[in-house]
């Protein structure tokens, strides 16, 4: 894997020295982005569909002349999903290579570690692949966030129940940071919304049996039951309510809904269930059809997720930022992120002066005859959410 | 945030503890069969259960015939591995110190589930077979969760009839007493330890068969259920064979009642305490080791 990583990396550089003999408009040496992406390790799927919206966007800028009239080219290593790694890399990547610029690497714990490295050295990092908003919120004047934050994972959950007129919700959640801070999000949501959260319990990481957890919801019976997941907990929570005939009349999940499998392990026992998502390929943001086009073309059979697209899309915004800045200075920069307001084939952007996320949409889809339909936010819904959930009985 | 627990619920969790107790019951009493009859600990259990998992899993996917079959082919199957296993590895580590078995069966262990990981790679798989509860009054019993329990307690039945009444089972149950009396008394001890690992993997591999209906599976399963194992035989009095069944049951309605009346977080911490307790008053186990 790594060598045919070095190899890739290795004929890129051929391509870019080669491409800078013809063109005169990189008659200078490309611009040097430097990142640590988790290709091998726990992270290795999602790292690898990061990896990919890298490569792809940094062929279509240098397809269009580059920026600053240079070509861009990625410096780029494998932390194997461990967050020490991706300091050294980092250090390595910022002192060593001398690049120019980095981008973030995958995941709010590597992000999270390495987000020290870049600001001891005053270098902007776009870090798409970070969602803990802990992160951006510790006076941190280097990073941006690209992806909506934990806390407003089931906001289109609360606000499609308030809407109908639902008044109770219960919330369930694994006990570590990210669906910690989504819980938290979501009790305030609900408050805004006018919900009354009747039921909040955690469970550990690994948990297989949710029967008293369940139990308990049962009795408090909820019109509408969030549950802050991540994956094989989806699973094995859709799978008992059934068992246990627990029938809220909308059932959502954060992490883990989105992806096929959840479809594939639970059949028709995932219908009508929501889920939470950053991205999906048929949302109209702009560039994002031809990005699946040029997808499909440069990487055939592969992965597609919104972890490409979000790569991508945290590529273009740091482009976006050199092209307005006009200068790779980093204080200079940073202050041309502060004032993007754009669209990128992920979504809007626009950060605080913290740099968070205060533009990107979360959307929300459900399982309908076998299909991820959106159905919030209304401007971007694709169809109508089928409503109320039936009980299990009466499937 | 909390609500207010009914008999119902109690009724409820009493239930699935029940449900869930028996298959630890079963399970356990593999181990607590290693155990008594060579003083070897297999940290290996639960890998050998998700071995007994996969090979159910793919006997619903490639064969689409009813999963509960596949006993009579994972049961048997890994009752050949933990003979190959006892015969070519373990064997080596019955009379060396606690340590070394520890760490053999850990290896063996850990290269297991590289191999599986490598093999089916680590994604979740589950046999999406029998879903859903039969409705009683306000009880909902799992249709999957009640099947096995059925086949845990007629497993559980059959082997405890095996060790009191069969010739072999006798065998055993002399050499888990004292292995030298045994020995003097003809019985070819060897060949005992050789059954005893095969019968013990082939527990596991009923559990981890049922467990497959029940639950999505994947090559690290198994830890979980080699830990709750052992506290389910230290509970009981290791190397003791009713223990086994007592502390399985007792295992998971501690489980079940903590999560009702505390939170699920707690439960495993509460099962932890349950042992620490049982260690400080009752050393040997609430029904005394060894004794068969």
């Amino acid at each position: 894997m790594r060598t045919a990583f070095r190899s890739m990396t290795g004929l890129a550089t051929a391509l870019v020295v080669l491409a800078g003999s013809w063109a005169p408009a990189s008659a200078q040496a490309p611009i040097k982005i430097g990142a640590s992406l988790s290709l091998t390790g726990t992270y290795a799927a999602l790292g690898q569909n990061q990896h990919r919206g890298y490569q792809l966007c940094a062929k279509h800028v240098n397809e269009k002349g580059g920026v600053l009239g240079r070509k861009i080219e990625f410096v780029l290593y494998d932390d194997q999903s461990q967050p020490a790694t991706g300091v050294r890399l980092y250090e390595k990547l910022i002192t060593q290579d001398k690049v120019d610029l980095v981008m973030g690497p995958y995941s709010s714990a590597i992000t999270e570690a390495v987000a020290n490295v870049n600001e001891k050295y005053k270098m902007p990092m776009v870090a798409p692949m970070a969602s803990t908003t802990s992160i951006f919120k510790k006076g941190r004047k280097f990073i941006f966030m690209v992806q909506s934050a934990a806390e407003v994972y089931l906001e289109g959950l609360v606000e499609m129940a308030a809407k109908r007129g639902l008044k109770t919700i219960a919330i369930i959640n694994e006990d570590t940071l990210f669906p910690k801070a989504t819980v938290q999000g979501t009790i305030e949501l609900a408050k805004k919304n006018g919900l009354q959260v009747v039921f909040v319990e955690a469970y550990p990481k690994g948990n297989t049996d949710f029967s008293a957890i369940l139990t308990k919801i049962r009795a408090a019976n909820p019109d509408v039951l969030g549950a802050a997941t991540y994956f094989d907990d989806a699973v094995a929570i859709t799978r008992q309510m059934k068992e246990l005939n627990v029938n809220p009349k909308m059932y959502g999940v954060t992490v883990g809904g989105d992806l096929p499998t959840f479809y594939q392990l639970l059949g028709k026992n995932a219908e009508f269930v929501y889920g939470a998502t950053q991205w999906e390929v048929e949302l109209p943001y702009p560039g994002a059809k031809e990005f699946l086009q040029a997808y499909s073309m440069e990487f055939p059979g592969r992965d597609l997720s919104y972890h490409s697209a979000g790569g991508y899309g945290g590529c273009q915004v740091l482009v976006e930022a050199i092209k307005r800045a006009g200068s790779l200075d980093g204080e200079k920069i940073r202050e041309a992120v502060l004032k993007l307001d754009i669209n990128t084939v992920y979504g809007g952007f626009k950060v605080d002066p913290d740099g968070f996320q205060i533009s990107h949409k979360m959307v929300m889809f459900q399982w309908q005859e076998g299909k991820k339909v959106i159905v919030w936010p209304d401007e971007l819904a694709a169809g109508k959410a089928l409503f109320p959930t039936p009980p299990w009985t009466r499937r | 945030m909390g609500v207010i627990i009914t008999p119902a619920m109690v009724g409820q969790v009493v239930i699935s503890g029940l449900l869930a107790g028996a298959l630890y019951s079963m399970v356990a009493l593999g181990l607590a069969l290693i155990f008594g009859v060579m003083r070897v600990i297999n940290v290996a259990h639960g890998t050998i259960l998700m071995l007994g998992a996969y090979t159910t899993f793919w006997w619903f996917q490639l064969l689409g015939i009813n999963p509960y079959l596949s006993l009579l082919v994972s049961m048997p199957l890994m009752f050949l591995l933990g003979v190959f296993l006892q015969r070519s590895m373990v064997h080596r580590v019955v009379d060396a110190p606690e340590l070394s078995s520890l760490l053999l069966t850990f290896g063996i262990s850990i290269a297991l589930v590289n191999v599986t990981q490598y093999a089916f790679s680590s994604d979740v798989r589950s046999v999406e077979f029998l879903t859903g509860s039969f409705l009683v009054g306000p009880l909902a019993l799992s249709k999957s969760r009640l099947v096995s329990f059925a086949f845990a307690v007629g497993l559980t039945l059959f082997a405890f009839w095996f060790l009191q009444k069969t010739k072999l089972g006798k065998a055993i149950r002399a050499t888990s007493q004292s292995r030298e009396v045994a020995m003097v008394c003809g019985v070819n001890v060897q060949r005992i330890h050789l059954y005893a690992f095969g019968m013990a993997s082939a527990l596991a591999a009923a559990g981890g068969s049922l467990v497959a209906v029940v639950v999505a599976i994947q090559p690290e399963m198994g830890q979980v259920y080699t830990f709750k194992s052992f506290l389910v035989i230290v509970l009981g009095g290791a190397g003791n064979y009713p223990g086994a069944l007592l502390g399985g049951m007792l295992l998971g309605l501690v489980e079940q009642l903590s999560s009702l009346f505390l939170t699920t977080q707690v439960s495993e911490a509460v099962a932890y305490v349950l042992l620490v307790l049982v260690l400080l008053l009752r050393p040997t186990g609430l029904l005394g080791g060894r004794s068969t």
